[in-house]
């Protein structure tokens, strides 16, 4: 199909990045992870019991994602887990935002902290109302992470904050069990509405 | 319930200035990759990439959820054309979509249309997330998506 062989180019080091530079410089973080992850993508999707769409059975455009360089921020490439600095500064990700607030109640909560350089309190584009993240950015490491340290589990309109690093530095460590049989029926529905049964 | 998950959208035609297009990919571990080309004024490719955290994944799950987008079907949504073309394949937990439409101009057609719930669903989720990989970009890499 053509997404395989776009993950074929992928595994062949057509586009591995820069920032998982230097593999054996760094000690116990699990690095092997980039090279595999294309792989972890076909494994995903391949693992899946129900398939739906047209997409399975037109060509699509996603060669234009898998081709040439993509720039990072420097700091992603010494690759030992935690957080990630921005371009301009550290940012939060805060969730479980009720969807009453207000940004000028968000900004009162996170200036206590620092100095607020950026906040984005989303909307749903359907409703006008808050969706249910936001992002807040303070220059130094310090504001950002006492800011996380005392609003983590705020009590913001009867909803506990969740307040967390946006960016890190490396690839998320596996998680879960992913113990999928080597065989599995999958079911695919076609655009004609037929479902057909095919044994993997 | 597994916690697999990866979503990617598309949007974009070929014309007269060349492949325009908007991508992302949310991959399994936690790697976000945007890219925007145009060649309209001789424009450049603009690609960037980033690691998320696991709750910016775990509330994209929960954005994907809350829109019921895995219940709809494109089987009768308006197909790709000339005008413009859009891809949106998640995959979350078991499930696997990968549908594709053309460019929805507005909530006009999207009423004309034969399924105007689904089409309308895809249409504020697509809505949503824009937001959401703007904000992540615009403020991680200090530039202005739009």
């Amino acid at each position: 199909s053509v997404f395989k062989q776009n993950i074929k180019k992928i595994m062949s080091g057509g586009d591995v990045e820069v920032e998982v530079n230097d593999i054996d410089d760094v000690s116990g973080v699990v690095m092997d992870e980039e090279p595999d992850e294309a792989e972890t993508v076909e494994r995903i999707k391949s693992g899946v019991r129900v398939r739906k769409g047209r997409g399975f059975n037109e060509a699509s455009e996603r060669i234009s994602m898998q081709e040439g360089e993509y720039d990072t921020v420097d700091s992603q490439q010494n690759g030992d887990p935690g957080p990630a600095r921005s371009v301009e500064g550290w940012i939060l990700f805060i969730t479980n935002v009720h969807e009453e607030s207000q940004e000028d109640t968000m900004y009162d909560l996170f200036r206590e902290y620092g100095s607020v350089k950026n906040m984005h309190l989303n909307l749903d584009r359907r409703t006008g109302y808050a969706k249910g993240y936001a992002l807040v950015e303070y220059e130094t490491f310090n504001e950002a992470k006492s800011a996380l340290q005392e609003l983590d589990g705020r009590d913001l309109l009867g909803h506990k904050l969740h307040v967390d690093w946006a960016f890190v530095k490396g690839p998320l460590k596996k998680r879960g069990n992913n113990n999928r049989t080597s065989s599995t029926t999958i079911k695919t529905i076609s655009g004609t509405g037929r479902s057909t049964y095919r044994r993997r | 319930m597994s916690d697999d998950f990866y979503l990617r959208y598309y949007v974009g035609h070929k014309g007269k200035f060349g492949h325009e297009f908007l991508e992302f990919e949310f991959r399994p571990d936690g790697k976000l990759r945007y890219a925007n080309n145009s060649n309209y004024k001789k424009d450049t490719l603009i690609r960037k990439e980033t690691y998320v955290n696991r709750s910016v994944i775990e509330e994209l799950k929960r954005i994907v959820n809350d829109s019921d987008i895995m219940k709809e079907d494109d089987a009768v949504w308006p197909p790709p054309d000339r005008v413009g073309r859009q891809e949106l394949e998640i995959v979350l937990g078991e499930e696997h979509i990968s549908f594709t439409t053309s460019k929805i101009g507005s909530l006009i057609d999207i009423n004309n249309s034969r399924d105007p719930d689904g089409l309308r669903c895809f249409y504020y989720l697509v809505q949503d997330l824009k937001c959401f990989v703007f904000s992540l970009i615009g403020l991680h890499f200090k530039i202005q998506p739009i």
